[in-house]
């Protein structure tokens, strides 16, 4: 990684014809892990300007620099240029060659900031991606934690044709110290499947893991009780499991939290967590992740809120024909995404009302396939 | 004599007889329907005979099932009009390309088949020439002249034709191939004439497939082909099926029939060498092609970005349902549509139009012109274009009117932010772009298109667009162009905790609000500047203070200057909504009313549908694996909303919720047992197919409703559309040298086709190539769209351990090439040319092969082998010096294996201090000081960076584009000597003798080793021994038997002898026979090459005859 003063030159990179790539510029600090994802898939070079060009620490953070540290090792020929106040950066995307990569995340986030940047590009690689990330499990803000990613993200995926995606919690560590460790393995694909999501079913299953490192194991108990107090007039079938680590795969912070995740009857998911970054109190905690979880599923749709991005920029990728799924309200992150995706790929969709609040979104994908993928 | 007139016997066979009886309902068949038992064998034989063949036919019916992206043919069905389905795009033209060398009849031909079908008499046909042949198709041809370029391009577009050709089309998807013979009338003696037909036919089959149609056209008349055998011809084109071929189904692509320059002229006059903008036309073929910023590669001219494409009317359509009630169809409907050549006597050239006025005719010569010649001769003095004068005239609406309709092109800078309403106008300058390319596009004398006139019409008054359009498909807009939003309370309210109060109600009325709102999200997500915060939230319009910085950078920013420090620090890392009030949510959802209303979204709240009964939790695991079919039952999405249950129905809610229940289980017994047998039929080919076409249907009717303009924005433009592309900066060459004989292509790039990196190809040297391709000698690829001229460097698998690099293409095998330049998907076909000027005979194709890999490093090696000496030797330990430079150098490779030439391996260990580059090393036995060591090492080699693309349509001598030299060729151009190295030079290798001292054990050691180990050379006896120096004395007995014995022996010696002196003779004799063979034989051969080279220079002389003739193209 180059720090460089002054404008950044416009690397040709030896293109001798006409229509050079232009970079695509984009502003502020924010939905960075998006924009690196499209920047990487597309390969087209981006410039991000004014990143926090206002606040007292100036530029990227230490958190997003690791982020673009761990872009640097999973792609192959990416040069990433940060000016010296740290206020602006260019990449100029590589391949994503896969392999085995080990990275040891930055504590101001959690593992599963940097793995939602890491999930839709694993699939493009040439090949399988096995990636052993270091730092907190938990969540960190709103960051999505790793039990998340793992029962919430990952069979988002299946509907697109990725199966085989697999997320192993090794070691828990929550914050501020972390101390955990998971290892997120994925296959390649060359195509993904259109998708035509329209049933969202009606919510028949609940399930969750309540997590406990460094504190009494009656904690996770206690969380769950709690949630289970609210969801059982709901269903039934609501089945919240304890996972309480112990001595040394249990990190180096004391934390709790519970990740619940509803699945209706056409498969389709909603989930909610909350942590003990939020409360003290274990009951206080499973309660709130309850709540989130009854409001996640009023907001509706087939693709849960904070995954709807997801979902759309694998429908974006998809062959040349048309995919639709149904979506509850965007949130403000998918607006941004959207106008992104047209920027970058080129992409718009064609948003029809469907009553009550839900959304039909459906495109025509850019019949995007993995160039990486080696045939012999 | 009168004899009576045979009478009329109506047909009682054939179609026509059947649809009159169709017509009439009548059955012939006398009720005896067809009796399969009565032709089924009785011999188990013929029974699986038959049962094999039809195996065999299913299995040949089979092939990878390919989506097509092109629009399906029309279908017209046998009643009179029905089945022409006028509201669907048609597909595209099909490309008949017709191939062939200078003099063959190729123009002859395009001009009989245009008279076929058009009955236009084309003087010179130029470009492409696009006509309709049938009810349901139209088919463009393409006349390719003998160079490589134009054959290299057409062969990726053509559907449809020297055997080179066949070879690129062979790499890039084989199209369909008709065959001709022409000229076949100079052939006078029937068996002659039938043998050559024969052997060519069988020449052509080896390289097509067996059976491949070739046609035989006898004669010229009239400068045209006989008509019976076009029709022929014709027939057999407009049957033809086309298969799907892969790259092409992936890129959108068009063959340009017409080029149009659009630099304004003062900009030229000052700069003739400016770069250009202009317009491309023509039919597009393959997947959709964005509207705008679409990526382009136009082979010969360079990757270019279209700025928009537009569609317009088609100028060749299908005939019409009005226009067709007849069976045949009308002379009307035989349009043809050739830009470049001059139907009519009118001919669109790249920047003008020309009008051939028959006569001669010179400008400016005499006065003397009549007044429609003044007309045309004014028209083309004109100093403005005529788009130009559009523009400056002035329509009034009404006679009376005192100003001017105005086309505002700034109006929407002009118009308030704050104040105007912002669903209906989109705010960005593609939009204004847009606006602008439409003016131009109605100035130019196209044909218009009905939607592109309503749309000029209603942008002056509803300030309209195409974002517009695409929000009243949408089916959530407001009525009215403009409906002014009253600012009420909700929207404008801050989110202060006010919510405590009633939340329940508070939440129906915003859903209710919400629903009678009706934003138009797409607009307001593509088309407006609010933040992504202000759409999530509900808000339709922004506020000053709460625009956010973080939109896209744009040059036109200065609005984004506004500080929001606060929110930036609030909102700081988070990618998503936080959710922070935590007493907010516990209010939202302790109360009942909240949580009541969300019941209905679990399996065990009350039910709008029978699948939530409880039943759908039970059986979930198979009801609802297939969404799909589950939506198809259904049919209405089951969930919607909150449904308020009425007592009232609830009766009969009931019954018919139970009626549904019993229907679905109905189908699943039906699914079950029923058609058991008709689901195992169904194999994987035929659901593969389905699926396909199920989702092609989808895809067509997804976006059915909306106009053009929208589409094209969501979808791009489809396969079919005749679109108009306008691109800017293209090189002035392009238009300076354009010549319609050389046949433009637009082909679309995917996302990752703009990229750069080492490509790695299986290539194969083509068989018929004489000369072995090198390492590093410029090669000219053919991939994808592109022509370019790259290094490659060839390597092989080296025991799947490495990559080695070859110095030469292997004889008969494949092997790898790896070289810079753009990146294409794996298993994309191409082709490699040493040289695409027609100057060198032989066959240029110089290798055919695969994509197979694509990456940003590589890694081929080559061997290096590293000589070191030893200089001192201890028992298994030596020190070796002169293999490295530094002890750096050692240090990189400790740990290596070594090896002497005697095959005694070793390692290297340590450097030694002293002499630079010296070691240690260990070996498994004690080395010689005259023995070399060497080190086996791996070199990686990088391919070179060249990427020089064929702009063969760039210059003004199109058949010989120049490309990278040879060294060799650049020595020899310029007459420069290749350097010799001194070093290199070879020189006579002089070997000592090697001279081996005799084993010397000292006596001691000699006297204490035990037996078996005592050196055992003896040396040699110098005295006679006694076997030597004995006399032998022979009793007569054994001296008779020795003379017998030799006289035998002297009998048979001489037997012998006389034998092979008679078998000498008759040698002697084969011999002279032999040689007079020979003689005959060379005189034989010598008369032979004394024909051949005689007609040779005939030849030759004709050729050069030819030559001198110069234009003489063809002999008429």
């Amino acid at each position: 990684m180059a720090i460089q003063g002054e404008i950044f030159p416009d690397k040709g990179k030896g293109r001798s014809t006409s229509a050079a790539q232009e970079i695509l510029r984009f502003s502020s600090h924010r939905f960075l892990r998006q924009r690196l994802v499209l920047c990487i898939l597309s390969g087209r070079s981006i410039r991000v300007d004014n990143i926090r060009p206002d606040d007292v620490h100036v530029g990227l953070r230490d958190y997003e620099i690791n982020l673009l540290r761990l872009v640097e090792r999973i792609t192959n020929g990416s040069t990433i240029d940060i000016s010296v106040t740290g206020t602006s950066f260019v990449l100029h995307p590589g391949i994503l060659p896969g392999g085995r990569h080990t990275h040891t995340c930055h504590l101001g986030r959690s593992i599963g900031y940097y793995l939602e940047l890491l999930v839709p590009l694993a699939p493009f690689c040439k090949k399988p991606l096995t990636v052993t990330l270091h730092g907190i499990t938990g969540s960190v803000n709103t960051d999505l934690t790793v039990d998340s990613i793992r029962t919430v993200t990952l069979p988002h995926l299946h509907m697109f044709g990725i199966e085989d995606m697999e997320l192993k919690i090794i070691k828990r560590g929550s914050a501020p110290l972390g101390g955990g460790e998971i290892t997120f393995s994925s296959p390649i694909v060359r195509h993904l499947k259109t998708i035509q999501v329209v049933d969202p079913g009606k919510i028949g299953k609940l399930r969750g893991i309540a997590y406990s490192t460094r504190v009494s194991p009656q904690f996770a108990n206690r969380m769950v009780e709690a949630a289970r107090g609210i969801l059982n007039t709901f269903v039934p079938d609501t089945y919240l499991y304890t996972d309480v680590f112990k001595g040394e795969e249990s990190g180096k912070s004391p934390g709790f939290g519970i990740t619940l995740v509803a699945q209706s009857s056409t498969y389709t998911l909603h989930s909610a967590e909350s942590s003990s970054a939020t409360s003290r109190i274990p009951e206080e905690v499973g309660v709130r992740a309850a709540r989130l979880l009854l409001k996640e599923v009023q907001s509706g749709g087939c693709v849960d809120s904070r995954h709807q991005w997801l979902v759309l920029l694998f429908m974006a990728l998809g062959k040349e024909d048309v995919g639709k799924c149904l979506f509850g309200q965007l949130t403000s992150n998918t607006v941004q995404f959207m106008r992104d995706m047209q920027a970058s790929l080129g992409v718009r969709f064609r948003i029809t009302d469907a009553g009550s609040n839900l959304l039909l979104l459906s495109c025509l994908g850019v019949g995007y396939s993995n160039v990486n993928k080696r045939v012999d | 004599m009168e004899r009576p007139h045979k009478a009329h016997h109506k047909p009682s066979a054939g179609s026509k007889a059947a649809k009159k009886d169709a017509a009439k309902d009548i059955d012939r068949t006398g009720g005896k329907n067809f009796n399969p038992k009565a032709f089924t064998s009785s011999s188990f034989r013929s029974a699986e005979r038959a049962a094999r063949r039809t195996a065999d036919k299913d299995q040949k019916r089979l092939h990878v099932p390919l989506v097509n992206r092109n629009p399906e043919e029309r279908k017209v069905t046998i009643e009179k009009g029905k089945g022409m389905d006028e509201g669907r795009l048609p597909p595209p033209p099909i490309i008949v390309g017709i191939v062939g060398p200078p003099g063959v009849g190729k123009s002859t031909l395009l001009r009989s088949l245009v008279r076929r079908y058009t009955k236009h008499n084309l003087q010179e046909p130029n470009g492409p020439i696009t006509v309709v042949s049938g009810k349901t198709r139209r088919i463009t041809f393409v006349e390719c002249g003998n160079d490589l370029n134009s054959m290299i391009d057409l062969g990726k577009v053509v559907d449809l034709e020297t055997f080179e050709f066949l070879n690129i089309l062979q790499s890039h998807g084989f199209p369909k191939v008709l065959g001709l013979l022409t000229h076949l009338d100079l052939i006078k003696k029937a068996q002659t004439l039938k043998d050559t037909k024969k052997r060519l036919k069988h020449r052509f089959w080896t390289e097509i497939y067996q059976g491949a149609k070739l046609f035989s056209l006898s004669g010229v008349l009239n400068g045209r082909y006989p008509d019976t055998e076009i029709n022929l011809l014709s027939r057999f084109i407009s049957v033809m099926k086309f298969r799907p071929l892969v790259f092409r189904n992936a890129h959108p692509h068009l063959l340009v029939d017409r080029l149009q320059d659009l630099t304004p002229r003062e900009q030229l006059r000052e700069n003739p060498k400016m770069d250009r903008t202009i317009t491309l036309y023509g039919y597009m073929r393959g997947p959709n092609l964005p509207a705008r910023n679409a990526k382009v590669h136009i082979p010969g001219a360079g990757d270019l970005e279209v700025r928009e494409a537009e569609m317009l009317a088609d100028p060749c359509p299908l005939p019409t349902l009005e226009s067709e009630r007849r069976r045949k169809m009308g002379e009307k409907a035989k349009l043809i549509h050739a830009p470049m050549s001059d139907v009519g006597g009118v001919m669109y050239d790249k920047d003008a139009v020309y009008i051939n006025v028959p006569g001669s005719f010179t400008r400016g010569s005499d006065a003397l012109q009549g007044e429609g010649e003044r007309m045309v001769m004014d028209l083309q003095d004109a100093s403005k274009t005529f788009g130009e004068g559009i523009q400056n005239s002035e329509i009034r609406l009404l006679g009376t009117s005192t100003a001017p309709l105005q086309l505002q092109r700034t109006r929407r800078r002009a118009e308030p932010r704050n104040g105007g309403p912002i669903l209906g106008t989109a705010s960005d300058d593609e939009d204004d772009d847009q606006f602008t390319d439409e003016e131009v596009y109605s100035a130019e004398g196209v044909p218009m298109n009905d939607e592109s006139e309503e749309e000029g019409g209603d942008a002056d008054f509803a300030g309209s667009d195409s974002d517009n359009d695409l929000a009243h498909v949408t089916s959530f807009v407001q009525d009215g162009p403009r409906l002014d939003l009253p600012d009420d309370g909700i929207l404008s309210e801050d989110d202060a905790p006010k919510w405590k109060a009633d939340l329940s109600q508070k939440a129906s009325a915003q859903l209710a609000d919400r629903l009678g709102r009706r934003r138009d999200l797409a607009s307001l997500i593509y088309g407006s500047d609010l933040s992504p915060e202000e759409i999530a939230a509900g808000k339709t319009r922004s506020s000053a203070d709460d625009a956010e910085s973080s939109r896209m950078a744009r040059e036109d920013d200065e609005f984004f200057q506004v500080k929001t420090p606060a929110r930036v620090s609030t909102q700081a890392d988070e990618d998503f909504d936080v959710e922070d009030d935590f007493d907010a949510l516990e209010a939202t959802w302790t109360d009942p009313a909240m949580l009541e209303s969300i019941r209905s979204m679990f399996i065990t709240g009350p039910s709008d549908n029978v699948d939530a009964e409880g039943d759908a939790y039970e059986e979930e695991g198979s009801d609802f694996e297939d969404l799909e079919g589950a939506e198809g039952e259904d049919g209405d999405v089951p969930y919607i909303g909150v449904q308020p249950s009425k007592e009232v129905d609830h009766a009969t809610a009931r019954a018919d919720a139970l009626e549904r229940k019993k229907k679905a289980l109905e189908a699943k017994f039906d699914t079950e047992y029923d058609e058991s047998d008709e689901e195992n039929k169904i194999d994987f080919y035929d659901a593969q197919k389905a699926e396909m076409a199920r989702q092609r249907a989808l895809n067509e009717e997804e976006f059915a409703g909306m106009s053009n303009e929208a589409r094209a924005l969501i979808e791009g433009h489809r396969a079919g559309a005749y679109v108009r592309l306008e691109i800017d900066n293209v090189p002035c060459e392009l238009v300076e040298h354009f010549n319609p004989r050389y046949p433009i292509i637009v082909g679309g790039l995917l996302n990752a086709e703009e990229r750069f990196g080492y490509v790695t190809i299986r290539i194969k040297r083509h068989r018929w190539f004489t000369r072995t391709l090198k390492t590093n000698d410029p090669l000219i690829f053919s991939i994808g769209w592109r022509r370019f001229q790259s290094l490659p460097v060839y390597h092989l698998d080296d025991h799947s351990i490495r990559n080695r690099m070859l110095k030469y293409t292997p004889e008969h095998m494949h092997c790898y090439a790896t070289f810079y330049g753009p990146v294409s998907a794996p298993n994309t076909g191409l082709c490699a040319f040493n040289n695409l000027t027609g100057e060198n005979p032989g066959f240029r194709i110089s290798a055919n092969g695969v994509v197979l890999d694509i990456d940003r490093s590589t890694k081929i090696v080559k061997k290096l082998k590293l000589t070191g000496i030893p200089y001192k030797i201890f028992k298994n330990t030596a020190f070796i010096k002169d293999m490295f430079n530094s002890a750096l150098e050692v240090a990189k490779f400790e740990g290596a294996n070594i090896r002497t030439v005697s095959g005694i391996r070793g390692q290297i260990k340590k450097a030694l201090s002293k002499p630079d580059g010296a070691y240690r090393a260990t070996f498994e036995d004690k080395i010689l000081m005259s023995d070399i060591v060497f080190l086996r090492a791996w070199y990686a080699i990088e391919p070179k960076q060249l990427y020089n693309p064929v702009t063969s349509l760039l210059s003004a001598d199109k058949d010989n584009w120049k490309g990278m030299r040879l060294t060799g060729q650049i020595r020899r151009d310029e007459g420069i000597d290749t350097p010799l190295d001194a070093n290199s030079k070879y020189r006579a290798v002089e070997r000592s003798t090697r001279r081996f001292n005799p084993l010397k054990v000292p006596r001691k050691l000699e006297a204490s080793l035990p037996y078996a180990s005592k050196t055992k050379a003896l040396s040699k006896q110098t005295k006679p021994t006694y076997m030597q120096s004995r006399a032998v004395v022979l009793d007569s007995e054994e001296k008779k038997a020795v003379a017998l014995l030799q006289q035998i022996q002297a009998l048979r010696k001489d037997k012998v002898a006389r034998r092979s002196d008679k078998k000498e003779e008759k040698r002697k004799e084969h011999r002279k026979e032999m040689a007079k063979i020979e003689v005959q034989r060379g005189d034989k051969f010598r008369a032979e090459r004394k024909e051949k080279m005689r007609k040779e220079g005939m030849k030759r002389k004709a050729q050069e005859a030819a030559a001198e003739n110069g234009g003489g193209k063809r002999r008429k």
